[in-house]
């Protein structure tokens, strides 16, 4: 097998010589050739890029440095994966064989297929799983170190700086994380199955979202050596362009993650849409399709917007353009609109479909049929809808646009409507059902309780005169970690228990799962309770140090915080332990009605012998009764 | 919806379950409201402004507002959590009934919570109202706020050329401030006056308030503006009028 690309120098030597390209590459391939063209890129940059001197126009080589290295590593990294493999043959008329095909699927690979440019649905879930657990572990030493820091008033034992780059980096990395934590590991895993598919509709476009999460991962992970991300995960601008070159690590960051959200979208998007077995029509299609698809189809208008947003950053910071400068006819406020045409509708990208993962389990476990499935659909569409008309409520106070306040604070108020819509649906599932209590049952009381104090807080903060008090201060931060971890990652963990026997062959340590369930909720509750104490006394948010009146409650939190960390350790405990040696898990074992359920485990590499036909949806329990 | 609870045997309020949620709920509704409201009251402190006493009690109406609905949720919640349930590796019997729908509930859900989206839209609109319009006031005095990291200069234009470090306000007076920032965005945030606006470099925007109480109050900047942000804050004097005046005249200005 010919081809235009070098062997790379890092390539494992145990290959056996006759071994064809796409055997040969892995990961490890990927970040020798990405780490190789990185480092070349940067000498060359180093030695050829003109001199910062009195005269020249402009003065950002260390940002061009910076960011030709870091597009070089990108680069080298999807080359070095074998994701440019597949358009390549094809452009010089040679398409994968089905051989190829099968070997790009895994088949019949053991545990090397993770570690390559994989098409299985399975894999790519699996590998979705562990990299969303590696990016909370990441953002939750980031937390400890945080709440550590604002223990006592004078505790102080960060400098500034790195106080303000640990903040940055955990918003982006914990927002990443609960971007991807639900379609990620179970959009990928089990919604194929559970709509009756063999694949995804784009398999090798499923393979290529996960590894540019990847490559996407390092250079945001440089910024803790090149002067950390020190803006928050917002890098508001100007003082974006005032930041190390840590923020050119977010930029790239940003970037490449938003090429994989798309991905994935368009993806997911396709094949929910047009893969779903035959009789599955859209009364009968499971409530946690509607949640994945409304999260992967909000992200296709929001990320192509956070992606431009970034491209215009990275332009200002490298090049001297003007975008966001004022001096040169451009606008901070530009900035913020682009950001939170993004960031709003993200935070529904993240909560959608942990509701709706909840949904789905909230019939299995009340033995009864889910109430209302058109009022929860009705929900998730007005939530979609409404959620991209309403990022300026973030800029209330920004001055932007006094007169546009009414207009938002309505908008924004109305997403009460449909969010009332899921509560309802959930409570009415519960009522009269007979529980079976495990600890997804217990998260849907979990989430009912975090997800209404997050809402309500919500309604206050979107009232104009209430925001302009509590706007930037603590209880904003504890109102969204009320909705993103109380309600969103509850329904993560949730899901991580009811399907890790589908997605492992084993099941989940019930003992383990009871006791971090616990630990995690009462701790995550003390945390923001606290948080919202000194919100409302008048802390700022992203302060490293604070007012003495604020002690008490910071030290509620910092308390709650080591007890959700405790919680945490023992879940992950959980998950190695009972990955490892769980107890088998039978085909199904929640005794559900969906037909990720009806594949053996493990599941075979093209899930169904033969294609399920549906008659009727997933939601037949209870007794019928005149 | 009486009609629709007389077709079914028992009646609907004399079932056991639903009697149980109902007094659950008037219990749940009282100490969600109390305990919330006094939770505010608490830790927000006395307000030195009438925009931050309205703001809480916009806070205190929003509360009691939804503690019917969250503990509505509540009672529910605990009634199916106090019943019956069942532990262990496989699934308890069905349930004994399969109701997948009420429209009726549906449909009184989505009022009440209409009916409640538009009470907070309408009120909201109203307060707003008010605090846009103070900005125009044409006898208040004005004062230029200038943000830079990490510090705050006020330019009491009023007054002559005065430009001090310090912010004093005269109680009872009117004032608006024009707010700018020489590098980046900050935010003007007179804590216990409700107030903040956001300073961004090249534009002015503005904010108005009355402080209504002699004291020394909380400035604080609460946009992320770099290292030194967390210790952006400044002390705001509230003071008499001919104390006022005084200070202002040490400062070069005139009265």
């Amino acid at each position: 097998m010919t081809t235009m690309m070098e062997r790379p120098a890092a390539a494992p030597g145990s290959a056996a010589p006759k071994k064809a390209l796409i055997e040969r590459l892995n990961l490890f391939t990927a970040l020798g050739l990405g780490v190789a063209s990185a480092v070349v890129v940067w000498y060359l940059a180093k030695t050829f890029l003109p001199q910062n001197t009195e005269e020249s126009v402009i003065k950002t080589r260390e940002d061009q440095v910076v960011l030709l290295a870091m597009i070089a590593w990108f680069i080298g990294f999807m080359i070095g994966i074998g994701a440019f493999i597949g358009p390549f043959r094809w452009v010089l008329g040679r398409d994968l064989s089905h051989d190829e095909n099968m070997f790009y699927a895994g088949k019949d690979q053991g545990i090397k297929r993770y570690f390559r440019y994989t098409t299985d649905h399975k894999v790519v879930g699996i590998q979705y799983l562990v990299v969303t657990i590696i990016i909370f572990f990441v953002g939750g030493v980031l937390a400890m170190l945080i709440r550590t820091n604002l223990g006592y008033a004078e505790g102080g034992w960060l400098h500034p700086q790195a106080y303000n780059a640990i903040v940055g980096i955990h918003g982006i990395v914990m927002i990443v994380g609960t971007i991807v934590m639900i379609t990620g590991p179970f959009g990928n895993f089990i919604m194929p199955i559970m709509i009756g598919a063999r694949d995804m509709a784009f398999p090798r476009l499923n393979a290529l979202s996960f590894w540019l999460v990847v490559a996407a991962i390092p250079p945001m992970l440089s910024a803790f050596w090149l002067g950390g991300i020190t803006t928050g995960w917002s890098a508001y601008n100007p003082l974006a362009s005032q930041a190390p070159p840590g923020m050119d690590g977010y930029i790239m960051f940003i970037c490449i993650f938003a090429i994989s959200t798309m991905v994935a979208g368009a993806n997911i998007t396709t094949t929910a849409v047009r893969m779903r077995a035959k009789g599955m029509t859209w009364n009968r299609t499971p409530i946690f399709i509607y949640g994945v698809v409304a999260s992967v189809a909000l992200a296709l208008p929001a990320f192509p917007v956070f992606f431009l947003s970034q491209i215009m950053s990275a332009l200002d910071r490298s090049l001297s353009s003007t975008f966001y400068d004022v001096r040169g006819g451009g606008s901070g406020w530009l900035y913020e609109n682009l950001f939170w045409l993004m960031g709003h509708p993200e935070v529904y990208v993240i909560l959608i479909p942990a509701v709706a993962a909840l949904m789905e389990m909230a019939p299995v476990f009340t033995r009864r049929p889910l109430f209302s499935f058109n009022l929860a659909i009705m929900g998730i569409a007005g939530i979609s809808g409404l959620s991209v008309l309403v990022w300026a409520h973030h800029m209330y106070v920004a001055g932007w646009a006094p007169l546009l306040n009414g207009p938002f604070m309505l908008t924004t108020e109305l997403i009460s409507i449909p969010t009332g819509m899921l509560f309802l649906v959930l409570i009415g599932t519960l009522w009269r059902g007979r529980l079976w209590m495990t600890m997804p049952t217990a998260s849907i009381y979990a989430l009912l309780w975090n997800f209404m104090i997050g809402g309500i807080t919500g309604i206050y903060l979107s009232d104009v005169p209430i925001d302009a008090f509590l706007h930037g201060s603590m209880f904003v931060t504890a109102h969204f970690h009320y909705t993103l971890m109380g309600a969103g990652l509850t329904g993560a963990l949730a899901s991580l228990v009811y399907w890790f026997p589908k997605m492992t062959g084993r099941m989940f340590d019930k003992t383990l799962s009871w006791v971090s369930f616990c630990l995690v909720q009462i701790g995550f509750n003390v945390t923001f309770i606290g948080m919202f104490l000194v919100g409302l006394a008048g802390q700022p948010r992203r302060v490293e140090a604070y007012a003495e009146v604020f002690s008490r409650g910071n030290l509620i939190t910092t308390m709650g915080a080591y007890t959700i960390m405790a919680g945490m350790l023992v879940l992950l405990h959980g998950v190695i332990s009972s990955w490892r040696s769980g107890a088998k898990a039978p085909m199904n074992p929640w005794f559900a009605k969906t037909l990720e359920w009806t594949v053996p485990n493990p599941v075979p590499l093209e899930n169904f012998e033969v294609l399920p036909v549906v008659t009727s949806d997933a939601y037949g329990y209870g007794k019928a009764k005149s | 919806m009486s009609d629709l609870e007389t077709q079914k045997r028992p009646p609907v309020w004399k079932r056991k379950d639903v009697q149980q949620t109902g007094i659950l709920w008037v219990i749940f509704t009282l100490i969600i409201g109390y305990v919330v409201s006094e939770f505010q009251v608490r830790t927000i402190g006395a307000p030195a402004s009438s925009v931050m006493a309205t703001t809480i009690q916009m806070m205190h109406v929003f509360t009691w507002a939804a503690a019917p609905i969250a503990g509505l949720v509540a009672a529910m919640a605990a009634t199916t959590l106090l019943s019956k349930h069942h532990y262990g590796d496989t699934p308890p019997e069905d349930a004994d009934h399969e109701i997948r729908n009420s429209p009726r509930i549906a449909a009184a859900w989505i009022v009440v919570s209409a009916l409640m989206c538009l009470f907070a839209v309408v009120w909201g609109m109203i307060v707003l109202q008010q605090d846009s319009e103070s900005i125009l006031d044409s006898k208040a005095m004005n004062i230029n706020v200038v943000g830079q990291q990490w510090a705050w200069n006020f330019d009491y234009i009023d007054n002559g050329t005065v430009r001090s470090e310090d912010l004093y306000l005269p109680v009872d007076k009117p004032v608006v401030f024009h707010v700018t920032s020489k590098d980046v965005v900050h935010s003007f945030w007179i804590v216990q006056m409700g107030i903040k606006i956001d300073a961004n470099p090249g534009y002015v925007t503005e904010t108005a308030v009355t402080p209504n109480k002699i004291g020394i109050y909380d400035l604080r900047c609460a946009e992320l503006c770099g290292l030194l942000h967390a210790y952006m804050q400044k002390k705001v004097h509230v003071v008499s009028q001919t104390d006022y005046d005084s200070w202002i005249q040490n400062q070069g200005g005139q009265a």
